[in-house]
């Protein structure tokens, strides 16, 4: 009798809890595809930190490699053949444009303050296409094309950035954000096919695979982590993050595989 | 037992419940009971009952009705990024938004339901909430009143500042960029035609055009064109005029990079300014001096933009050609004018608004065409047409794209009955191509832009192509945005199944346009109902005839009658003289 009575309540305790799952999850189904960002970071000197690098790579078949179709100011735009960036691999699959980053972390080193911060528009393209940016500092996007571009950040917790940069405009210095967010999407409305990513992001434990997929998170405290990645088109790892170790002056390795999101 | 488990349940589900409210009341702390009902009655069928834009109705509606989680509102009286006033609000639920489903709810809802709902519509997006400080107005002083001299200087800076990628070479939408626009949903959307400005959706006095220029609309590819977003932020008139003269030549002599870049190092200096302001630092005086002084300039090139913007349009929405605005032939004694003739300009264009056709699937419940306009003059054996309607994009053939769909060919179509009705009473054929009247139609495609095709149609699957063609002269261009159509026609022909025209016989007429790149295709098109129009009869050369004829004729009767009634006594006298 006891054990029924235990059974029913275990089942409803169950059924209950997934009500509050359910109720929580409503309507988020976007932030699936975000980062997630520790409630709160330090910065302080790091000595004697660890260092977690990998390589990413991409599994299943490669999406169709797309052209894209350039309409308009085809002198500078179409000098060169132009393809979708959202998944792009090396000769063994190596995907590049993956954020790989430390979720929870806490306390750690300060950002990089001398690193330079840009995006380029060039032969309309945005390079590079997957941009991190801290919180607190200013991107500042280039025009190194004879046209005219529209720099549009479709950004939703902070201000949307909506900012024309005509073709005498070399550089252009935008506002520093002062929540961490993302990625949201970078277009050009006067050249549709223009499109990048940007992360808002609070610490400098964030990296982006290279060519050949690579990523190394240097000066890593000695802890415990969760690792995530992000890609634009593989989607990400929020409710599977993977844990990792990193012992004072140690290295951890960590391989991803990734298949395009559902 | 089951009591018990029954007991437990119900506190476990009581839980639940309560961590549900829990959440839910720290998200939407001031809920206004009145507000959440109006909102529900009267906006939730399109705006969603949880305001993310995803009503019943908003799946066949483009513009999208507003998704209001976001924060991102089109029609605000407030600075690039931030949120619009709460009369910002008030205003568009009171006025609605013209060429959109949004409609003005003056005469649906009272003043202080309008506010309600203001405060409830707020509750969706938390930004609403967080803000601590009022959101900084757009400062409408040195407004500059408009004169053809600020609409010229505006022009220029409408080429300069890139307006011409979206909007096109006159304005009319037709940007090379305009074909591949989606706003902040990924829904496609067009940049507006601002020679139609009773299609603006914020108003269109130049007050509201200078707000939209200087604080962008929202969540769509319109761009903020305030503080460092403009061109040459920080130099005063002069200096950008000189320094444009500067950057647009190939190569500048070294005296000129020295003057042009000290001319960027000024620049530099505001935008850093417009920078800090932008992240909410406080400015010292000097900073604060500095972007007050390149703001004045924004403002003043602003103003004669707004102006040029103003004069594209009408300064009114033409009248609809009904009653004594009806289209009326004007009759000339000479060879009636081509497409290019000057003549056409002496006339007033009739108008006609066409509606997505929505009577029979698949419907367009989004036209991008506004309207068509016509002018026509006649003579003795002629009559000739010029229609002229604007379309954003010139499609000739059908186009797949990934991004925005298929587009089809653009084109449109004059809907005549086969024979004019004898009288008022005399019912016409059924509006959308006929039934069991027949209508006789000239279809008009942008691939053939000299042909036109006689059709008689006795409803949308019944259409024939008359057996004899070529009864027609025809021209037709497309230029800036707008389709010109010219045709030519003898008043009679000897086909029976043409429609014949004679002065002073009111004929109805109604159109069908094609915007392919918007989908329309067959019958999924825009149109009118029927109208009326008249090859209006000569007053001039008649007035001159009648009138002597009808003297002349009376002069004659009354001379006769007084012959008639003369006989007729002097027969009488003769009479009695006999008796």
């Amino acid at each position: 009798m006891k054990i029924k009575l235990l059974t029913s309540l275990a089942v409803l305790l169950v059924f209950s809890l997934g009500l509050i799952v359910f109720a929580d999850d409503h309507g988020k189904s976007d932030e699936m595809n975000k980062l997630v960002f520790p409630k709160s970071y330090s910065a302080k000197a790091v000595s004697g930190g660890g260092k977690i690098s990998g390589v990413v790579k991409f599994e299943g078949d490669l999406p169709e490699k797309k052209k894209l179709e350039i309409n308009k100011d085809e002198a500078v735009c179409g000098a060169e053949d132009k393809y979708d960036e959202s998944v792009v691999v090396g000769e063994g699959k190596e995907l590049k444009n993956t954020i790989v980053y430390l979720m929870d972390i806490s306390t750690g080193k300060d950002f990089d303050k001398k690193a330079k911060l840009e995006m380029d528009q060039k032969g309309c393209k945005f390079t590079p296409h997957v941009q991190i940016v801290p919180v607190g500092a200013r991107l500042t996007m280039l025009n190194s094309d004879k046209v005219n571009h529209n720099v549009h950040i479709f950004s939703s917790i902070n201000k949307e950035v909506n900012k024309p940069q005509p073709k005498v405009r070399k550089k252009m210095p935008l506002a520093a954000v002062k929540k961490a967010e993302g990625p949201v999407e970078v277009k050009c409305d006067i050249h549709g096919w223009m499109k990048a990513w940007i992360a808002y992001v609070p610490h400098p434990y964030f990296a982006v695979t290279n060519e050949k997929g690579e990523f190394t998170l240097e000066d890593v405290p000695a802890g415990t982590y969760k690792l995530g990645y992000w890609h634009e088109a593989c989607g990400s790892n929020i409710k599977e993050p993977v844990t990792v170790t990193v012992a004072a002056g140690g290295e951890v390795k960590q391989d991803f595989t990734l298949k395009l999101k559902k | 037992m089951f009591r018990k488990v029954f007991v437990l349940w119900s506190i476990l589900i009581g839980f639940t419940i309560f961590i549900s409210i829990q959440s839910y009341t720290q998200d939407a702390p001031e809920v206004s009971a009145k507000g959440k009902e109006v909102y529900e009655h009267s906006c939730a069928h399109c705006h969603g009952i949880e305001g993310r834009g995803d009503g019943s109705a908003a799946e066949n509606l483009l513009p999208k009705p507003r998704d209001f989680t976001r924060g991102l509102y089109k029609i605000r009286s407030t600075e690039s990024g931030e949120l619009p006033t709460d009369q910002d609000l008030f205003d568009i639920i009171t006025d609605g938004m013209p060429g959109s489903s949004m409609p003005g709810w003056e005469s649906q809802l009272k003043a202080d339901e309008r506010w309600e709902v203001v405060s409830y519509i707020k509750t969706f997006y938390d930004g609403f909430k967080e803000r601590e400080t009022p959101p900084r107005e757009i400062s409408l002083e040195g407004k500059i009143a408009y004169s053809a001299e600020s609409a010229q200087i505006g022009k220029t800076l409408y080429t300069d500042l890139g307006c011409i990628e979206c909007h096109g070479n006159v304005g009319r939408g037709d940007g090379t960029s305009a074909p591949t626009l989606t706003d902040a949903w990924n829904d496609r959307t067009w940049p507006a035609n601002l020679a139609e400005n009773w299609n603006f959706r914020g108003g269109t006095d130049t007050e509201d055009i200078f707000k939209r220029f200087i604080g962008g609309i929202a969540g769509s590819p319109m761009p903020a064109f305030e503080g460092d977003s403009f061109l040459h932020f920080g130099l005063s008139s002069e200096e950008s005029k000189r320094l444009s003269e500067m950057e647009n030549k190939d190569e500048m002599t070294p005296e000129e990079e020295e003057e042009s870049g000290k001319l960027y190092e000024k620049m530099d200096e505001a935008v850093l300014v417009a920078l800090d302001r932008a992240e909410g630092t406080e400015l010292t005086p000097e900073a604060q001096k500095i972007y007050d002084d390149a703001m004045k300039v924004v403002a003043e090139k602003s103003w004669h933009l707004a102006n040029y913007v103003k004069s594209l349009s009408p300064e009114k929405r033409p009248e609809t050609a009904i009653g004594n605005n009806s289209l009326r032939s004007q009759y000339t004694v000479e060879e009636l004018p081509i497409i290019e003739d000057e003549a056409w300009n002496t006339l007033e264009d009739s108008y006609y608004p066409l509606v997505g056709q929505v009577v029979i699937e698949p419907r367009q419940f989004n036209p991008t065409i506004d309207s068509v306009r016509v002018k026509s003059f006649y003579n003795d054996t002629e009559v000739a047409f010029l229609f002229t309607w604007h379309d954003r994009t010139h499609n000739i053939e059908v186009e797949e794209n990934e991004d925005t769909g298929t587009s089809y060919e653009d084109g449109i179509a004059i809907q005549f009955p086969v024979k004019p009705p004898k009288g008022p009473t005399d019912e016409k054929p059924y509006f959308l191509w006929g039934g069991k009247k027949p209508v006789y139609v000239w279809q008009w495609k942008a691939s053939e832009q000299d042909k036109i095709t006689e059709l008689t149609v006795k409803g949308v699957n019944n259409v024939t192509v008359q057996e004899n063609q070529g009864d027609l002269n025809v021209k037709g261009e497309y230029k800036d945005g707008e389709y010109r159509l010219w045709v030519k026609r003898a008043l009679t022909t000897d086909d029976k199944k043409d429609l014949q025209l004679e002065p002073g016989v009111f004929v109805p007429i109604a159109f069908s346009a094609w915007d392919g790149a918007n989908g329309d295709k067959d019958i999924k098109r825009v149109m009118s109902s029927w109208y009326s129009f008249v090859l209006e009869p000569v007053p001039s050369s008649r007035r001159f005839i009648y009138p002597p004829i009808v003297a002349l004729l009376s002069v004659g009767f009354l001379i006769g009658l007084r012959g008639f009634v003369q006989r007729r006594n002097s027969a009488s006298d003769e009479a009695e003289t006999e008796q």
